[in-house]
């Protein structure tokens, strides 16, 4: 009997990251719009961007405020996106 | 007992690499910042006018170049693991493979713009192609200089420049690396897909 490879962790999150790029593509391909549609395409984005900064970067093992930095540039920065994008459907 | 069942991994204090590099990465994101809510909150006042010239861009491309990006994050994760278990040729390789990437991406991206200079696009046709040729070629630019940063390090790595022990440049140069990445995760969204 075969075993089956484990994957590393880096790899799990690569491909991951790749669905969740295919899923933001597949939006746009569809041409599918709306508020709840945008928030989610803005949502996988800053999910991506937490991995890459978590695993990626290496950040989920550092101490002190790095982590916690990014990660509330990723929300603020995404407030931001949201808030410009709900205030032009008005 | 057995010594390494006593074993606690502390966190690490500082990031991955030298802390200027940090410091650099955190300026370089506020500016994205900045650009990116100029972006959005330009559109609001030509909200049409950005929808229609945004279906002129070539998602395709978007996403190829988002899957090129992400893939050679990976390669230079996988090379910053080698050469934390002293494999310096594997080391070299997987940076010359994230390289390529980067390369590719800006292949990419040539043909994107070439495409549109050869429409008549300008930075002076209108707002929307003011901000997507700025946005895009001030990424376009990072990306070079994180090529140059990898051919850098993986050239010393291949001339055994670094080890187990001392690899903060491998370190440093993937972390800048990976901010080129994590700004075009949002900046793909933002400009090709939400409308």
């Amino acid at each position: 009997m075969t075993a089956i490879p484990k994957l590393r962790p880096c790899t799990t999150i690569w491909l991951l990251m790749l669905v969740l790029s295919l899923m933001t593509y597949a939006v746009a391909y569809l041409g599918l719009s709306g508020d709840g549609l945008m928030i989610g395409v803005l949502a996988i984005a800053l999910i991506k961007g937490q991995l890459v900064v978590d695993h990626f970067m290496g950040l989920r093992r550092v101490g002190g405020f790095w982590r916690p930095l990014l990660s509330t540039y990723l929300l603020l920065l995404g407030a931001a996106l949201a808030g410009a994008f709900f205030l032009s459907q008005g | 007992m057995n010594a390494t069942s006593t074993t606690i991994t502390m966190p690490r204090q500082n990031p991955p690499g030298d802390l200027a590099i940090w410091i650099f990465i955190l300026a370089e994101l506020l500016v994205f910042a900045v650009l990116f809510m100029v972006y959005a909150f330009a559109r609001r006042n030509n909200v049409e006018l950005f929808n229609l010239h945004q279906l002129q861009l070539n998602r395709t491309a978007g996403l190829v170049n988002t899957i090129t990006l992400i893939t050679s994050s990976y390669f230079v994760v996988r090379a910053v693991a080698a050469i934390r278990e002293n494999r310096t040729q594997l080391c070299s390789r997987w940076l010359w493979a994230a390289f390529s990437l980067g390369a590719l991406f800006l292949l990419i991206k040539g043909f994107e713009y070439q495409h549109h200079f050869s429409m008549g696009v300008t930075l002076r046709t209108n707002s929307f192609y003011l901000f997507y040729i700025s946005l895009t070629f001030f990424h376009f630019m990072h990306v070079i200089m994180g090529m140059v940063i990898l051919a850098a390090v993986a050239l010393k790595a291949q001339r055994g420049g670094y080890s187990a022990n001392e690899h903060t440049g491998v370190e440093t140069g993937a972390s800048y690396w990976h901010m080129v990445d994590l700004v075009w995760l949002i900046l793909f969204p933002l400009v090709y897909v939400m409308h």
